[in-house]
């Protein structure tokens, strides 16, 4: 079984009139700057993006970990995303979290009951690091949030 | 010239330039794969870049590291019906892609090259649809060129590509 988006891509490629674009091809090289060499990664919970708000601009994404979860209520105004995060159990004194999109990365301390927050993030890829005195860093996997 | 396993494993081990090299090679397929699926520039820009990502926190887990490029378009594929799945507030992949779409080695350039021969094969419609098709027209504008309703464009595609895919199939029997 060949699928005809392959099919299709093979010849838009031969025919050449859709070239990858440069702009593509340097945000994709620049993502080399995101690599976490030692980092564990957390895998999104496949039931957990749900909403929370009525009118559906808040929603809740759950990522586990050998040891860690992580809860983030991702909301989106005025063209910008705001993350209320909470990472459980408490990380523990001096713990740092990231919150990073391809062009922007924040840093924040956790509270000793565990949450964070950011605001006016690009809408876009989105992945949360803890970094833990002692331990190799948590990563989430990426997310894209729409605008 | 590396190939693409051993780019691979020096990307995981820090290798900058290989990791350039890797998107020099591959990412025009994933480009073309994104726009193939339906996507609009920006958004096809959104699954490429999405797809290296998901590659930078793979990079030593992929099964067969000699079918990156494999892997890299079929994630690109998955992510771009995602991002079509306009009703999905939140884009995720809960897993990363273990098996390589298998169809994917259609990429490959010996097999482009069979493939857009074979397209002059065909007879008429299919000839100039799908070469209008791969030019990245759209069905109103291939409808216009050809004399036939827009709304019989995408339905004599899929016969196309059906006969295509036959001839295709042959070929690769007959080897």
């Amino acid at each position: 079984m060949i699928n005809d988006e392959y099919f299709l891509a093979a010849l838009r490629l031969e025919a050449g009139t859709d070239p990858i674009p440069l702009r593509v091809s340097s945000s994709s090289r620049d993502v080399w700057r995101l690599r976490l060499p030692h980092a564990v990664t957390a895998t999104q919970e496949a039931t957990t993006i749900r909403s929370v708000r009525a009118d559906d601009s808040s929603h809740l994404v759950r990522f586990v970990a050998t040891g860690l979860t992580f809860d983030l209520e991702v909301t989106e105004g005025d063209g910008l995303i705001d993350v209320a995060g909470h990472i459980s159990p408490y990380p523990g004194e001096g713990a740092l979290v990231d919150v990073r999109s391809p062009h922007l990365t924040l840093t924040r301390r956790i509270t000793p009951n565990g949450h964070f927050a950011v605001t006016g993030l690009p809408p876009g890829w989105l992945s949360v690091v803890c970094h833990r005195p002692g331990h190799l860093p948590v990563q989430t996997t990426w997310v894209r949030i729409r605008p | 010239m590396r190939d693409s396993a051993e780019l691979l494993t020096a990307a995981a081990d820090g290798d900058r330039s290989a990791w350039d090299e890797l998107e020099s090679r591959f990412g025009p397929r994933m480009w073309a794969v994104a726009r193939a699926c339906g996507l609009s520039p920006a958004d096809a820009a959104d699954a490429v870049q999405g797809t290296w990502l998901r590659l930078l926190q793979h990079l030593r887990n992929i099964r067969d590291p000699g079918a990156v490029g494999g892997w890299l378009v079929t994630t690109v594929r998955r992510e771009a019906f995602l991002l079509l799945r306009k009703d999905l507030p939140v884009v995720s992949s809960s897993e990363a892609v273990t098996e390589v779409d298998p169809a994917a080695v259609v990429l490959e350039a010996d097999d482009r090259q069979l493939l857009w021969k074979t397209v002059s094969t065909l007879n008429e419609p299919c000839r100039s649809l799908l070469q209008l098709v791969a030019l990245d027209l759209g069905n109103r504008q291939v409808a216009s060129r050809l004399g036939m309703p827009a709304g019989s464009v995408g339905p004599t595609k899929a016969r196309c590509l059906e006969k295509l895919r036959t001839l295709i199939s042959l070929q690769e029997t007959a080897q």
